[in-house]
């Protein structure tokens, strides 16, 4: 028994004597704390507008005594019917509808309760915010006296295609993220530390063949093999999606998307790849073994998912179309617009831009790596 | 006599890190690894340079070959710099060192497309060059097996016909025969022998006595990153053999005694 603590301590002074081990471990927390404090700051400015926010409502024979409190917390709006508002939420025109019965003050408090019904859209933040705002105050008053949404009507009035690209444009920026750059972690430090580590590098160095070259030539094939896995966990991801929904939407979900929102999602996933690799190259050219590339490049990683998780925060509103240009970042949310059909066009090219600029860079220092004798022979 | 490696002042210096300087067990910042050398080499002929671990020979060779670059002075492969003209010095030269390895998953024939390509050699040129080296060294029956199946000897062969796709005039050879079983060090000699025939060029480095004494014309003796001694292996062997010589020279240098 003795010797379990022989191996512990052990294994304790090997772990704590290698400062990069430890950093290793640790820097993802701090990584993800250093992020999210990051967009923590800069989503509460946008946050407290939003609480300013009146949301726009059509009510249907509202009682009395509820009329000034709703005038006051509420964008009233008249519609010509019942039909024509639902409508409107449905196209994210107007945020909610509120119908009272008409028997309302009669009914309240007795053996059968008056139910309110409340329409709204989960596709639109605004009508989702409208729907709970309502709901709470109408839970202040009494609420035993009536119901709200008890009947078996479809208060949810986003169509397919709305809860679709909601969810969409929601998780596949970070799920795509995550998956692109497993496939990128997959290669490069095979590729590049290990020919490096292998000695197989130095034999092509002897050779007349321009560092460019090298560099360029791995990337291109690097990048292929790591979209291979993007494409088809994209392709995963899409036709998996009626299940993903629990039957919100049919088999008809992928059709939502047009060929031209497939293309663009391939040139940013192209463009993603481009940036991950290359960065994960010049890593992996640093490092003296695969095994070093692999925890150097670890904080990258989850560095890439955190960006990719960022785009969540800024459920489709995007203050700046100069916030494209962040790398990765801008992917994301160009990616997030495609899959809520509200693609900024100029936003979508900034970011395709941005990263084919970011990755020419990073082949260039790759090409200097490949010439510098400190990195590739060192002892 | 043509004279293909001209060596002048060649010099460089490696700044040691924390971790290099307790194993080279000094206070020094730089090591002083190449001092000053200054030598040719001539066509046909087969050069060694002999010296103790850390002498310098591997940085020489590494200069030489374009993979470091020197801090000083410059050396000239068939007139072209090591300094600026790299890549003209990369066609002209072969260099092989048991650091230098090929990939296990290709076989013989695609290595020897890969590098003839990445060398520029044409279609036709490498085609007809693979099948008479492919057949002087026996490949030819190894020829699609993957390179990690090949016995040692086998793959020695295969490094070196790859190391010289391109028909180079000067082959630079570190440790020529280092680590090598006795059959596949034959491998070695031979082919170096087989090319001094054919009119090439060998520099190679050593720290084994017998192997100058079976290859060499001419002889460097490098102590400390300095040409100590150069003549040819008739002068340097003509009044005791090369070890006593040597050892001569290195108390002489170093002042100390072996
Ligand atoms: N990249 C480097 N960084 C620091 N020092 C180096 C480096 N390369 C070589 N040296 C040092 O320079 C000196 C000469 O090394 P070199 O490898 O050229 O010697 P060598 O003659 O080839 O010896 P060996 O017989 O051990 O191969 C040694 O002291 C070595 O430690
Ligand atoms: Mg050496």
């Amino acid at each position: 028994m003795k010797n379990i603590f022989t191996i512990i301590k052990k294994e304790f002074s090997r772990f704590f004597k290698d400062k990069r081990m430890v950093i290793t471990v640790l820097l993802p927390g701090l990584l993800i704390f250093a992020v999210y404090s990051l967009m923590g700051t800069v989503f509460s400015g946008m946050e407290s507008v939003d609480e300013n926010y009146k949301p726009k409502a059509y009510i249907v024979a509202a009682p009395q005594n509820l009329e000034e409190t709703f005038s006051s917390i509420l964008e009233i709006t008249e519609k010509p019917s019942l039909e024509e508002a639902k409508k409107a939420v449905t196209e994210g025109e107007l945020d909610i509808v509120v119908v009272f019965p008409s028997d309302f003050s009669q009914t309240i408090g007795t053996a059968t309760p008056p139910d309110v019904k409340i329409f709204y859209n989960s596709a639109e933040r605004n009508s989702v915010y409208g729907y709970t705002f309502v709901t709470a105050v109408l839970g202040q008053i009494n609420t035993s006296a009536f119901t709200v949404n008890a009947a078996s009507d479809k208060f949810d009035l986003a169509t397919g295609r709305d809860i679709t690209g909601n969810l969409m444009s929601t998780i596949m920026p970070m799920l795509m993220f995550a998956l692109l750059a497993s496939g990128c972690i997959a290669v490069a430090p095979e590729s590049i530390a290990g020919e490096k580590e292998r000695g197989t590098m130095a034999t092509m160095l002897i050779t007349p063949i321009r560092r460019v070259e090298l560099a360029l030539g791995k990337i291109i094939s690097l990048t292929c093999f790591a979209l291979l896995s993007g494409i088809s966990s994209f392709l995963g991801v899409i036709l998996s999606l009626p299940k993903l929904m629990g039957g919100m939407v049919g088999a008809e979900a992928a059709a939502f998307y047009s060929v031209g929102d497939y293309f663009m999602v391939l040139a940013i996933i192209i463009s993603v790849v481009l940036v991950i690799i290359s960065a994960f190259s010049v890593v992996s050219a640093y490092a003296k073994s695969v095994k070093e590339a692999g925890s150097l490049i670890s904080p990258l990683m989850i560095l890439v998912i955190v960006l990719g998780m960022a785009t969540m925060f800024f459920a489709g509103n995007v203050p700046h179309v100069a916030i494209y240009i962040v790398p990765l970042l801008g992917s994301g949310l160009a990616m997030s617009s495609i899959m809520s059909f509200s693609v900024n066009p100029l936003g979508f090219a900034l970011s395709i831009i941005s990263n084919l600029v970011i990755t020419a860079a990073f082949v260039v220092l790759l090409a200097f790596m490949f010439k510098s004798e400190k990195i590739m022979f060192k002892k | 006599m043509t004279e293909i490696l001209k060596v002048e002042n060649l010099k460089k210096s490696f700044n040691l890190s924390r971790k290099q300087q307790k194993l080279e067990k000094t206070y020094q910042k730089v090591k002083v690894a190449v001092n000053d050398l200054t030598f040719s080499a001539y066509k046909g002929e087969i050069f060694g340079l002999l010296g103790p671990n850390g002498a310098g020979k591997t940085t020489t060779l590494r200069m030489l070959a374009t993979l470091i670059k020197p801090d000083g002075g410059n050396a000239f492969i068939d007139g072209k710099s090591i300094i600026n003209e790299e890549n003209e010095v990369r066609r002209k030269i072969g260099f092989l060192t048991s650091e230098l390895k090929l990939e296990d998953f290709f076989t013989p024939n695609y290595l020897f497309g890969f590098f003839s390509e990445l060398y520029g050699v044409d279609k036709t040129t490498a085609a007809q060059r693979r099948q008479v080296l492919f057949s002087k060294f026996g490949i030819d029956k190894f020829a699609e097996v993957k390179f990690g199946n090949l016995s040692t000897g086998m793959k020695q062969k295969v490094s070196l016909v790859i190391s010289i796709v391109h028909d180079p005039e000067l082959i630079i050879f570190d440790e020529p025969t280092n680590g090598l079983d006795v059959l596949t060090a034959k491998v070695v000699t031979d082919f170096l022998e087989e090319l001094r025939a054919e009119g090439k060029t060998i520099i190679l480095s050593t720290h084994i006595f017998s192997l100058v004494e079976k290859l060499c014309d001419r002889v460097g003796i490098i102590i400390n990153g300095q040409l100590i001694a150069l003549d040819t292996l008739e002068n340097l062997t003509k009044e005791k053999n090369l070890e006593d010589t040597f050892f001569e020279l290195y108390e002489k240098t170093t002042g100390d005694r072996i």
